[in-house]
């Protein structure tokens, strides 16, 4: 299910959140699915429990997954997480870092917002303002439960 | 007060004109796997020894579960555990009569974490010793640690020269004794090794000893937050860059490859008023951060050397 790799730059723990944060926002673990117990996905990689639980805290604050009293930890059903501030913020970041990777490569603007639509509708991102902001991390998914 | 099952202060050992510790003042805490690097001679194996009690320090203490290291009696020998890297087991006898022996001299022999711990391994009870591989004499060797449900357990090396299934075997048992999973017991494992891919696995506490000195007793992922690997280009070719917090310095195709440990934003400030350019800032893996830490000190002990002979 999910691997990782010993003398790579990133810690064990980090690796095993990166693994499910790609997982479950791509919407291949799916809202509600149950992730491997600690001492169970310890076993499987052979690495130290402590690790393993490391990163389920961080996935846990992150909000991508949420104890169940007793059950285990479940995939959570998506939410926003920063500030209106923070989004921005971070929006701005990532498209500075994107405009200075492609300015160089002599395409459109109008060809790269194409390339930009296309995989942005891939992983089911909303055109219009219309749409709840709920309703963006889950691919396939027209209706909207705002009190999810 | 922090419940520290092994204190060493200013632990000193020599060997004749040798110095196989010196000042080592380390202290571990109960409960998980504690791994410790350092090259060859870096004092590892005698710091086992004077904690079994083998062996006198030349001064200072060593205490180990709150006893004097050189004045251990049976109820705190029965507590301690040691796997060697010979595995040595007597290859005349059979499996079964060296288990049933162990069993005998340690009262709180657990035959469920015996059986349970051998099932990772490929051992009958009417085997003899030396038709045992290497792999397998590893095995039985940690099954009857095991078995003693030592408070700690001491391994020097023991995964040396097993093949993939065999450590992968070796590193699950060690590790679920740690979290209870064989039962509600758990030690608090030492465990030597040069293995950087089993620590990163298994450790939760890194310990780095060099030439009998205790250089770093931290988490593995706090250990390498600490270090920075850098990669800066320099006007005048060759230029080496001084500075407190490097630990190693390459120059490859003109770029200055750089390791630093501790105070990352001081060092960056300092590369830019040397008017280092293109400065890009990497990050190392645990067997790169622990190799340039590890290669520093060589180099400085044979600048030593170097300077010692001319004086």
């Amino acid at each position: 299910m999910i691997h990782i790799v010993t003398g790579d730059p990133r810690p064990i723990f980090k690796q095993i959140v990166d693994a499910f944060r790609v997982k479950i926002v791509t919407g291949e673990i799916a809202e509600g699915t149950k992730l491997p117990s600690v001492r169970g996905l310890a076993m499987q990689l052979t690495v130290n429990t402590n690790t393993v639980a490391k990163a389920y805290s961080e996935l846990t604050s992150l909000g991508l997954v949420e104890a169940q009293q007793g059950r285990g930890l479940f995939v959570a059903p998506r939410r926003q997480l920063f500030s209106d501030a923070e989004r921005e913020k971070r929006l701005s970041d990532a498209v500075d870092t994107f405009v200075n990777d492609i300015v160089g490569l002599d395409y459109t603007t109008d060809h790269i917002i194409e390339k930009v639509h296309k995989k942005l509708s891939a992983v089911g991102q909303p055109i219009s303002e219309g749409a709840a902001r709920n309703s963006k991390f889950t691919p396939g998914n027209d209706s909207v439960d705002m009190e999810e | 007060m922090t419940d520290y099952i092994i204190e060493t202060k200013n632990l000193i050992k020599h060997f004749g004109a040798k110095t196989a510790l010196s000042n080592l003042s380390l202290s571990i805490e109960r409960g998980g796997v504690n791994a410790i690097v350092g090259s060859n001679g870096a004092g590892k194996s005698t710091l086992f020894r004077i904690l079994l009690g083998l062996q006198l320090p030349t001064s200072g203490t060593a205490r180990i579960l709150g006893a004097d290291c050189g004045n251990l009696g049976p109820e705190q020998r029965g507590k301690i555990g040691y796997v060697n890297e010979e595995h040595t087991l007597p290859g005349w006898m059979l499996v079964q009569e060296v288990k049933a022996i162990q069993k005998a001299l340690y009262t709180d022999w657990d035959e469920a974490i015996y059986d349970d711990v051998i099932g990772h391994f490929d051992v009958l009870p009417n085997q003899k010793v030396s038709s045992l591989s290497r792999g397998e004499r590893a095995g039985f060797n940690l099954s009857m640690a095991l078995a003693q449900k030592p408070e700690i357990l001491i391994l020097d090396e023991p995964t040396l020269g097993l093949d993939v299934v065999a450590k992968r075997a070796f590193l699950e048992a060690l590790m679920f004794t740690t979290t209870g999973e064989f039962s509600d017991h758990t030690s608090t494992i030492i465990y030597c090794s040069h293995q950087m891919d089993e620590i990163e696995r298994v450790a939760d506490n890194l310990i780095i000893m060099e030439q009998g000195r205790l250089r770093c007793n931290m988490s593995p992922d706090d250990f390498l937050a600490e270090v920075g690997f850098w990669i800066v280009d320099f006007d005048a070719p060759r230029a080496m860059f001084e500075h407190p917090n490097i630990l190693t310095q390459r120059v490859i195709e003109g770029q200055n490859h750089i390791f630093t440990f501790q105070h990352a934003s001081n060092f960056e400030n300092a590369l830019k008023e040397a008017g280092a350019t293109n400065i890009h800032r990497g990050s190392a893996s645990l067997d790169q951060a622990v190799n340039a830490f590890l290669t520093q000190n060589h180099k400085k002990s044979s600048k030593r050397k170097n300077a010692e002979k001319a004086a």
